[in-house]
């Protein structure tokens, strides 16, 4: 259970994230929706431990994840928005690497990472250098390190950006493979994304949650996702 | 310590695996070597106290090279946001990212070793002289290398890492020189900063406590800094 409560995160001046409060089961897959700049960076980035919030906490069953970050950095995954790469490093030794530093035991690294390349389709490049694989097979790297520590809690930022249409489906594929029996946390401004892949969604705006409902519930209310998110963060088109 | 192990391992495999190494690690090479011969053939005598020096001159130049890229690359590309999101501790990083540096510079130093083999095959040198000098190189190295991952950990531009780390090294290198200029307090705390200083008596052979407290405390200062630092993330 993830509980976030009044997080608040100032650049200086600027007020990134305003009271940001909502609570995600076990197991559930959410959905983060909001134009550029809406704060849904901010908000994982607090997540993962990697920002510290101006105000308020998030707790993971019942723990303040500011006070133990060593157990919430353990129990998740997380892919940023550019796939956090070494270019002159082997898919191998760089999972490899992921494994040591995400405390997998020592003996199950190399079960880890057969089971990584093969749920990502990374066998045929697993001895080849990152820097020369394809945008799609470097993001499935990012994704593979992402789960070799098997987290209960996966963290997803744009994980189809920049991807061709052939690439944005086969991720989502992948995605939707590793979904099972985690929370999972996904961010992205393509609706097409969250309609295939989250049940919940969180409509962020000016860093605030102006929405928080069921999939179900929004094309049910609203006909389609972008209907929904048009309306509700106040979308009026001219003409 | 096993992440530690794994970050210094892992700088070492790019390492390898990277032609900027070896091409840096051949020119320092040859570099040394054309001054071995020039000063051997000049000065006619079986010490390496002439060389230390002027290997301290070139590490001045050569060592922010080294360690530009160390963190400042991770801050660049993003990979930085990767560790810090990994159950490993700011220390970890960045013990295991200047381990990785200490080896590439260790290995630098002891491709130099044969000079003495030189020397030892053609004369009968002071041997516990041209240890202390080695020890003493490696040392003033190590706390260069900790500038320079300083430096490295405070922005995500490589060459101004280089340049803030050659700032900082060339003014405890020249701090000597400004010495002369002044008088009292400030005189004796710039010869206390300066590098030179405390590396001359290595190089003649003398081991003091308080030039290897100088050298380690500079060091533990600066991984301290870098530490810091990496925690707060000033470039941002």
């Amino acid at each position: 259970m993830i509980k976030a409560e009044n997080i608040c995160k100032d650049y200086g001046n600027t007020r990134a994230l305003d009271n940001v409060s909502f609570g995600i089961r076990n197991g559930e897959v959410i959905g983060f929706l909001g134009q550029n700049g809406a704060g849904k960076t901010t908000l994982m980035r607090i997540m993962t431990t990697y920002l510290p919030a101006t105000s308020g906490r998030i707790l993971v069953d019942g723990v303040d994840i500011a006070r133990d970050t060593m157990m919430m950095r353990r129990k998740v995954g997380y892919l940023p928005e550019t796939p956090p790469l070494y270019m002159n490093m082997t898919v191998h030794d760089y999972l490899e690497f992921a494994a040591r530093l995400k405390d997998v035991p020592e003996n199950q690294i190399r079960k880890r990472i057969d089971r990584v390349c093969y749920e990502c389709s990374l066998d045929d490049v697993r001895n080849k250098i990152i820097g020369k694989l394809s945008k799609g097979y470097k993001q499935r790297v990012g994704i593979a390190q992402a789960i070799i520590n098997e987290p209960s809690i996966l963290i997803l930022d744009e994980p189809t950006s920049g991807l061709d249409p052939i690439q944005v489906q086969q991720v989502r594929k992948l995605i939707k493979n590793i979904e099972m029996q985690r929370t999972v946390i996904l961010s992205t401004h393509i609706l097409s994304e969250i309609e295939q892949m989250a049940e919940r969604v969180f409509i962020i705006k000016e860093g605030r949650i102006v929405k928080d409902a069921l999939l179900e519930e929004l094309l049910k209310e609203y006909e389609s996702l972008e209907k929904a998110f048009l309306a509700i963060v106040g979308y009026q088109p001219h003409g | 310590m096993d992440k530690i192990v794994a970050i210094a391992r892992k700088e070492t495999t790019v390492n390898l695996k990277s032609p900027v190494s070896y091409i840096l690690m051949c020119l320092a090479i040859i570099v040394f070597n054309i001054f071995f011969f020039i000063i051997i053939d000049e000065n006619r005598e079986a010490t390496l106290r002439d060389m230390f020096t002027l290997m301290e001159f070139l590490f001045v130049f050569i060592i922010p090279l080294l360690t530009m890229k160390t963190v400042a690359h991770e801050n660049e590309t993003g990979t930085m946001e990767f560790l810090k999101t990994t159950p490993t501790t700011n220390t970890a990083i960045v013990a295991g990212k200047y381990l990785g540096v200490v080896i590439y510079f260790t290995t630098m130093l002891a491709l130099t070793f044969p000079y003495y083999v030189i020397i030892e095959v053609f004369a009968n040198p002071d041997r516990m002289a041209i240890f202390a000098g080695y020890f003493g190189i490696w040392l003033e190295g190590l706390f260069f290398l900790a500038i320079g991952v300083m430096t490295s950990v405070w922005t995500k531009s490589q060459v101004l890492a280089a340049m803030s780390s050659y700032i900082l090294i060339l003014a405890l290198y020249f701090a000597k020189v400004g010495t002369k200029y002044l008088q009292g307090v400030p005189h004796d705390i710039l010869s206390f900063l300066s590098v030179m200083g405390h590396s001359e008596s290595f190089f003649q052979g003398l081991l003091t406590s308080s030039d290897i407290m100088y050298f380690i405390s500079g060091t533990l200062f600066c991984l301290t800094i870098a530490r810091l630092s990496t925690e707060n993330r000033i470039w941002k």
